[in-house]
């Protein structure tokens, strides 16, 4: 049972309100369906989905800012939709499952980087010395220790997610939920924040889920699941979720650009073996078969 | 004239005499040129937003001159209205100034305002709804039930329905997944080559850049730091990395095969390209 840090059974989840606060049965399409997913204690799972697939939804379903419609959801073992579930009860999954936004500029509150870091950990009622070696060390682990005394809103937009990040850290969550967190970044923040969510992984142990519409980045992860219209549509390893590009395409994802690549190249009568998925493999795969063809 | 925007000499500094002070623009002077499609990207703070915002007149330019089609913008400041209808700016997260009852009206609501007649009005609106991506059955819709992505091609149709000469648009791609990215800018080259007019695309998206831009225009720390074409600003990666940017994924695969003496000519930085490149090299050897 402890393998799992989060189990969906049969999960479903419809929003029903329209604007006049009426419900009409034309409105009440699923966002989520039938969902059932394990996810295991230091797990780094990435999820895929077109907009509107449902996956932000199933983030704020783990998070209890939405409670299901149907199934049930197990954080640790404990049944979250159960009927005796006390908003106290909320408050300690919350504190293992955090989550990081999309846009810094809306997850910052304090003036100073080292008081928005301490910020959770001063609502846990925590005495002071814990909250400093909390600041400390969270802000440590995403390389912003020398910016403890900083303004946040002058920092660049990776550096800010980083501190959003430090703040999540601080409440010594179990699971980090990443929702589109490298969307607004440019490449080098984008870089900084995967390396941080990896390294918290790894060297942390703690469980990271990274919903993302970028494939390079999905690819990096151990695990990669799909969500279509609501459903579960693939799961399974990155290279394995990444060899079936036509039904990505029809879910109007992508594989990342060294499968397509590869892809394009076989429908032009290529015959070429070997992995595409990191660049990496992609420059090894390619190397390979031209020299090959070339020695013909 | 070849050039539809030019800065020259262009400084831009927040706060002056604050301790906030912060210059965003130094000295900069770069153009644009007519009936092109020209990115412009740059690290967080490079000073890209505050250059769009000079271009069509919402910023003042401390020091230095913005010309559009070779006038001074600012030669009337009265008049500097009239220079936002035709520098058409499609600002990050469009889809939250929608405002109207119907799709139709939002997107008519400049032409209206231009003065022009009901039909004109009309004829505007279908013509900026199609180059947008904006299906004729959404029209009558109000824009609140649509989706996210839905609600941004109307925002931007509502800038293409001014007509303007140049359309500016800051992220416009941002948090949509890779369908949504291809209905927002896969329309962009048949609407510049159409109506002739010109577009500046700000973006994080290197492969963006690759796919849909002529020219690239790159910023860094206040400065521009390079233009070029597509292919020029690409073949280089270690002066992009330099600089917090980075090259399309399939520039690097080509970068590094190259690197391995396999000589590729041709476009190498979008999966077609290299393909063609991958095709072209291995039939010129059989010969």
């Amino acid at each position: 049972m402890n393998d799992y840090i989060i189990k969906c059974e049969n999960l479903g989840f419809t929003y029903s309100e329209n604007i006049e606060g009426e419900t009409s049965a034309a409105e009440e399409i699923p966002a989520l369906k039938n969902i059932t997913l394990g996810i295991k204690r230091g797990e780094y799972l990435a999820v895929l989905g077109h907009n509107g697939s449902g996956k932000s939804t199933l983030a704020k379903l783990l998070n209890m800012i939405l409670t299901p419609t149907v199934g049930k959801i197990y954080i640790d073992g404990v049944d979250i939709t159960a009927e005796d579930f006390t908003e106290d009860d909320v408050f300690a999954i919350r504190r293992k499952i955090g989550m990081v936004f999309q846009n810094p500029d809306n997850q910052l509150v304090a003036t100073v980087v080292e008081e928005d870091v301490a910020f959770g950990p001063e609502n846990l009622g925590l005495p002071r010395e814990e909250i400093r070696r909390r600041v400390n060390s969270s802000l440590a682990l995403v390389g912003m220790q020398n910016y403890m005394r900083h303004a946040p809103h002058k920092l660049s937009g990776g550096q800010k997610q980083r501190v959003a990040i430090a703040g999540i850290i601080a409440m010594k969550p179990e699971v980090i939920i990443f929702d589109e967190s490298t969307a607004m970044l440019d490449p080098l923040g984008r870089r900084e924040v995967i390396e941080i969510m990896e390294r918290l992984n790894r060297e942390e142990g703690i469980t990271v889920i990274n919903i993302t519409h970028y494939m390079e980045e999905a690819a990096r992860a151990d695990r990669v699941v799909v969500i279509n219209d609501g459903e579960l549509a693939l799961d399974g390893t990155p290279k394995k979720v990444f060899s079936k590009v036509a039904r990505l395409h029809s879910m109007g994802l992508e594989a990342p650009q060294g499968n397509e690549l590869v892809l394009l190249l076989r429908d032009a009568g290529c015959r070429i073996d070997g992995d595409s998925l990191t660049e990496e493999e992609c420059v090894e795969t390619l190397y390979n078969f031209i020299s090959k063809e070339k020695t013909i | 004239m070849n050039e539809i925007l030019k800065i020259e000499n262009v400084s831009f500094v927040y706060g002056k005499g604050t301790p906030f002070e912060k210059v965003a623009l130094d000295n900069v002077s770069v153009s644009f040129k007519k009936g092109r499609i020209t990115g412009l990207i740059g690290h967080t703070g490079s000073g890209k937003s505050t250059l769009v915002n000079l271009l069509n007149g919402l910023y003042k330019p401390e020091e230095g001159r913005v010309y559009l089609d070779g006038e001074d913008i600012w030669e009337k400041p009265k008049e500097i209205a009239k220079i936002r209808y035709r520098v058409g700016l499609v600002m990050q997260y469009p889809e939250y100034q929608l405002f109207d009852e119907t799709v139709r009206a939002d997107i008519g609501f400049a032409p209206r305002n231009l003065g022009l007649s009901p039909e004109e009005v009309e004829e505007r609106v279908i013509e900026a709804a199609r180059f947008a991506g904006v299906s004729p059955d959404l029209l009558d819709k109000s824009p609140f039930e649509l989706s996210g992505g839905q609600k941004r091609r109307v925002a931007i149709a509502g800038i293409i329905a001014m007509r303007p000469d140049v359309l500016v648009l800051d992220e416009p791609a941002a948090g949509l997944d890779p369908r949504g990215r291809r209905e927002i800018l896969g329309g962009l080259r048949e609407y510049v080559n159409t109506l002739g007019t010109s577009v500046i695309l700000v973006s994080h998206s290197m492969e963006d850049m690759a796919h849909y831009c002529d020219d690239v225009v790159v910023m860094n720390n206040a400065k521009v730091y390079k233009t070029g074409t597509v292919e020029e600003i690409f073949s280089e990666a270690e002066s992009l990395t330099a600089v917090g940017l980075d090259v399309p994924v399939v520039s690097r695969v080509a970068i590094a095969l190259k690197n391995r003496g396999i000589n590729l000519e041709g476009t190498l930085y979008t999966t077609e390209g290299l393909r063609d490149a991958i095709l072209s090299y291995l039939k010129g050897g059989k010969k």
